[in-house]
């Protein structure tokens, strides 16, 4: 972005550059920054480097002097003096040496070698310490650089140096040396020389542009002086011919060692210019000198068209008159004439010369205005781009810290971020690992079991199935076990009811009995249908035991004895007989044979006594009439008897048959 | 155990219905005291109608007896009789 920026702040410098560039170069001696980018940079850097030596500024000022002029012309026009090199020494920084060389030089070089050579010692010395205390003192430098030759290139390129040291960064672009170069390639010879002479000729000049200025802006007005010199020379020439030449001369002379020494460019300049206008006159005084009383006018300053015509138009007379013969008589008022008209055009050149010292017054006042003007601009763009430079180093700084930071934020959320995923995925690894770790185990356990169940175990397989089998023979037996149980159970309460017939003293009701014998025999129909045959009223009353039947049938048989003699339909009578009658009646005793009343009652007596209730209950059945009815409810209670008994009997055999049936 | 639940009720029936070989006795029972209750009403009828009116006489009074001893007499010889055949009794008696 900044780099950017300065890049485009550039080529705007450079855009107002060139095209100030030719006038400056012509008139100014510094603008470092647009000759850096207008001529090669590597001219540049090695300049001061080699400035010290006489030649290389000469020759650097020249061609910057030359650019808006052809090329070629001046550095031939230069290269012609060839005092030059002869003059100046081949060694040493030296430009005081220089400027002291050619006094001392002319009048003796022998006897004052020594002197000289101290002298150019005792000058680089003091040069020297001139440089260093210019470096350390401020009033001295600003002296320093302006008063002395080279002054400010030394000191420029000392502090070139220490700058450089002190930023190695920016060695490459050298800040003070678009000054330095500028200064040694234009100012010095303007400054040391001609300054103090120029300033007094024109000192308007040197009061409106100030000291820097004068050393290039003197190149023109040193250009003018020798114009303005040579045209009043040329304008008197017809007066004063040889006193004139001569002084030219001398001028001439004398002016190429001056500016030799002090200042090439405006010799140079000065030299063409002069040359220019020289040979004119000698074109057409050469004939005039010769013999002719009335020579013709020639003005230096022919290039005016108006001044030519006029020249012209004398001329034609002066020739007319020369034909004539007759300049005798006009030649006074020719003379007069041509001085007047040598008056004028030197009126006109001189107003020319005036016209054009204010339009390059102006011009010049232009230039420094613009100069200034552009200075302050390029100053003010400086400021600009340094401030903005500053500027935007700081808002970089602070938006690279901000970035920085906001990276390093995320830098570190993202490790966070990262390291959490880690561990997370680190945590699934072992949790992974620790299953498979246990599948593993569980199945490396399981095949060892497998085996083991192969080999040892494998024997548990018939272990397991021989116990299985017991368990099932336990739960047969356990089967037969409960059957037999209840079995037991019935038979158990068979016998409960039995002995409940037995013991009883008087006949008492045996329905508990009873029914706890049909719950044991829950399910069995055939100790259902037992129980079912029982008469109710057998078990809800009880039955008599063996010896209270007994009992009651001896009761019985007294009563049916006496009514054993009863015809049917007897009456009171007949009963009364037979009462009377079986009192004498003899008792039959044993199984008696017949079926009388009295044979029937023995043999159920014996029947009784041996325990067969059955057959005792079969004979007394067999009876009729009133003996019968007497033995009714023996016989039913018999019948009771029997009947209980029978089914008895019947769940007896019933729970044997279960018990047998078991297996 | 059998003994408790037995005895309250044993004795129960006994009373509803005569035992069987006991049914003669009864009857022999009856019919002497119906013949002392009807000769006794015989003769004491017999007496009051001899005192009042024949003069008292004797003979009365023993007509008064024969009476009541016959009538006794008959009573209980119906009584044997019927007591032979099986009984009727709730039995509907269909009569040509």
């Amino acid at each position: 972005m900044l780099r950017a920026s300065i890049l485009r702040a550039r080529p705007a410098v450079r855009s107002i550059a060139p095209a100030v560039s030719p006038q400056w170069r012509v008139a100014r001696r510094f603008f470092a920054d647009e000759k850096k980018p207008t001529t090669e940079t590597a001219v540049p850097e090695p300049a001061p480097l080699t400035t010290p030596s006489n030649p290389s500024p000469g020759d650097n000022a020249i061609s910057q002097s030359d650019i808006p002029k052809p090329p070629p012309a001046p550095r031939t026009g230069r290269s012609a003096p060839v005092e030059q090199p002869a003059t100046t020494p081949p060694t040493g920084p030296g430009f005081a040496s220089v400027a002291s060389d050619p006094k001392p030089a002319k009048p003796k070089k022998r006897r004052f070698r020594r002197f000289l050579i101290q002298l150019f010692i005792l000058s680089a010395l003091g040069y020297a310490g001139g440089v260093y205390y210019s470096l350390v003192s401020d009033n001295f430098h600003d002296f320093f650089t302006e008063y002395i030759p080279f002054g400010e290139d030394a000191v420029g390129y000392f502090e070139e140096r220490e700058f450089r040291k002190r930023f190695p960064g920016r060695a490459g672009q050298p800040r003070l040396h678009p000054q330095v170069t500028g200064e040694s390639k234009v100012t010095i010879p303007s400054k040391h020389g001609l300054t103090s002479r120029v300033a007094e000729e024109n000192g308007s000049d040197l009061a409106a542009k100030g000291p820097h200025v004068s050393a290039l802006g003197d190149s023109k007005p040193k250009a003018s002086t020798p114009k303005s010199k040579d045209e009043p020379k040329v304008a008197s020439k017809t007066p004063a011919k040889g006193a004139q030449e001569k002084k030219q001369e001398e001028a001439r002379k004398e002016k190429p060692i001056e500016s030799t020494s002090h200042d090439l460019l405006p010799k140079d300049k000065a030299e063409p210019k002069k040359e220019a206008p020289a040979p004119v006159p000698a074109a057409p005084a050469a004939p005039s000198t010769p013999i002719k009383p009335i020579d013709h006018l020639n003005v230096p300053a022919a290039g005016e068209p108006i001044v030519q015509d006029v020249v012209k138009i004398l001329n034609d007379i002066i020739t007319v008159i020369n034909s004539d013969s007759a300049g005798s008589r006009y030649n006074s008022a020719l003379d007069k004439a041509k001085s007047e008209l040598g008056k004028v055009v030197s009126d006109i050149n001189l107003l020319k010369e005036n016209l054009q010292k204010s339009a390059e017054d102006s011009i010049k006042s232009a230039h420094s205005e613009f100069d200034a003007a552009a200075k302050e601009l390029v100053r003010r763009l400086e400021m600009q781009m340094q401030d903005q430079e500053t500027h935007w180093k700081e808002e970089y700084e602070n938006e690279r810290e901000r970035l920085s930071q906001i990276y390093k934020e995320k830098l570190q959320s993202e490790l966070d971020a990262a390291q959490k995923v880690y561990e997370q995925r680190l945590k699934n690894e072992l949790l992974e690992q620790s299953i498979s770790l246990q599948r593993s185990f569980t199945s490396s356990v399981r095949d060892r079991v497998e085996a083991e169940r192969d080999g040892r175990l494998g024997k548990l397989n018939e272990l397991s199935s021989s116990v299985h089998e017991l368990e099932e023979l336990t739960a047969e037996w356990n089967s037969v076990v409960d059957a037999n149980l209840k079995t037991q159970h019935l038979v158990v309460a068979v016998e409960a009811v039995k002995s409940a017939l037995e013991n009883q003293v008087t006949p008492q009701p045996f329905i508990t009995e009873l029914s706890a014998l049909k719950e044991i025999a829950a399910d069995d129909p055939v100790v259902g249908a037992a129980i079912a045959s029982i008469n109710p009223a057998a078990y809800q009353r009880g039955i008599p035991n063996s010896a209270q039947l007994i009992d009651r049938f001896r009761r019985v048989a007294q009563e049916v004895r006496k009514a054993a003699l009863l015809p049917e339909d007897a009456g009171v009578t007949s009963h009364l007989a037979s009462l009377a009658m079986s009192k004498v009646l003899f008792k039959k005793s044993g199984l008696a044979v017949g079926q009388d009343v009295e044979a029937v009652l023995a043999r159920a007596e014996v029947l009784l006594e041996e325990g067969d209730l059955d057959g005792a209950a079969r004979e007394m059945n067999g009876l009729q009439g009133w003996a019968k009815v007497l033995s009714k409810d023996w016989l039913s209670e018999c019948r009771r008897v029997l009947e209980v008994k029978q089914a008895l009997d019947v769940i007896a055999t019933e729970a044997r048959l279960q018990s047998l049936l078991v297996e | 155990m059998a003994d408790d639940s037995s005895k309250p009720g044993a004795p129960i029936p006994r009373t509803t219905r005569p035992m069987s070989e006991a049914l003669l006795n009864e009857k022999w029972d009856r019919c002497f005291s119906s013949m002392l209750i009807r000769s006794g009403l015989g003769l004491s009828f017999g007496i009051v109608f001899s005192v009042l009116l024949f003069k008292r006489r004797a003979w009365p009074a023993y007509v008064g007896l024969g009476f009541g001893a016959g009538r006794a007499w008959e009573e209980c010889d119906n009584s044997f009789k019927r007591a032979a055949a099986p009984s009727k009794d709730g039995l509907r008696v269909i009569r040509p």
